[in-house]
């Protein structure tokens, strides 16, 4: 007969490890991860004023040159891939919960937008575009005249 | 586990609107990634929109604390179209073992992610010899 021995405290550190995880997961949930998941990556945010409309994105991890962005008329697309960084042998991953892989959104804007006038920067995972609106598209003030 | 789970949004509420001087901040728990090398420990950690000096790093006794503070953008943004995420500070707590050099901690910030690198200790090795 095979006789296994535990160690008392190897168990209890698993029994902590285990719970700790737990109430990890309860309290994410409850604190909510904003990242989401694949198929709302990135997570995007559009502001609009009178003569721009500006998107703003949640892209950690990435580097600018990873990044693809298209305009067409009101239509904007974000694409780019995150590679996952490549694990030395023997390491033992205990969480994945950072996205890697392609994505690809794309966004309509209530208006036409400038392509060549785009500017877009990326600072601290965060990419923000700013997108003027056409100039022939803009709102015309017509002044009233007293008759 | 109720109770628990309480507790710590609640601490992790007040830990920074602490640190915020009473203004109410949101807290979210980012993404991390958990490596272990023979060697070290490794957590990647999702930030964006937090700046390396806003990261605080804390470890005591077996207690690891990861805090990042979002510094939010004062630029007039205009009207809200579409909003799939809120800017706020981050917040995540990780019970890990005692046979890490702490002090020994290491970590850098690049494009939103948090790298933290831990070394292991070592463990104690003793030769015995058996008697014949």
């Amino acid at each position: 007969m095979l006789f296994r021995i535990l160690d008392p405290q190897t168990k209890a550190n698993q029994f902590w490890r285990d719970f700790d995880r737990l109430n990890d997961e309860l309290t994410r949930s409850i604190l909510d991860s904003q990242f989401g998941s694949a198929s709302n990556f990135p997570p995007v945010n559009v502001y609009t004023k009178e003569d721009e409309a500006l998107v703003t994105c949640l892209l950690p991890g990435l580097e600018p040159d990873q990044i693809e962005i298209n305009v067409k008329d009101n239509l904007l697309s974000i694409h780019g891939k995150k590679k996952a960084e490549e694990l030395a042998e023997g390491t033992e991953v205990h969480r994945r919960e950072i996205f890697n892989g392609e994505f690809h959104r794309t966004l309509e804007l209530p208006f036409r937008v400038d392509g060549e006038q785009v500017l877009a920067k990326f600072t601290n995972g965060v990419l923000n575009i700013h997108l003027p609106r056409r100039e022939e598209d803009k709102p015309k003030k017509v002044s009233v005249i007293a008759g | 586990m109720n109770t628990l789970t309480k507790e710590n949004n609640q601490e992790a509420k007040e830990n920074v609107a602490e640190k915020d001087q009473k203004v109410t901040t949101r807290v979210y728990s980012p993404n991390v990634d958990v490596l272990e090398t023979e060697e070290e420990l490794l957590f990647r950690v999702e930030m964006p929109g937090v700046d390396q000096s806003s990261v605080e790093i804390s470890i005591e006794k077996d207690q690891l604390i990861l805090e990042g503070k979002f510094v939010p953008s004062l630029e007039a943004r205009g009207q809200v179209r579409l909003a799939e995420y809120r800017e706020g500070n981050y917040f995540r707590k990780f019970t890990i073992g005692k046979a890490i050099h702490s002090d020994k901690a290491t970590a850098k910030m690049k494009n939103g992610i948090l790298e933290l690198t831990i070394p292991k200790m070592e463990p104690k090795k003793t030769k015995v010899e058996i008697q014949k």
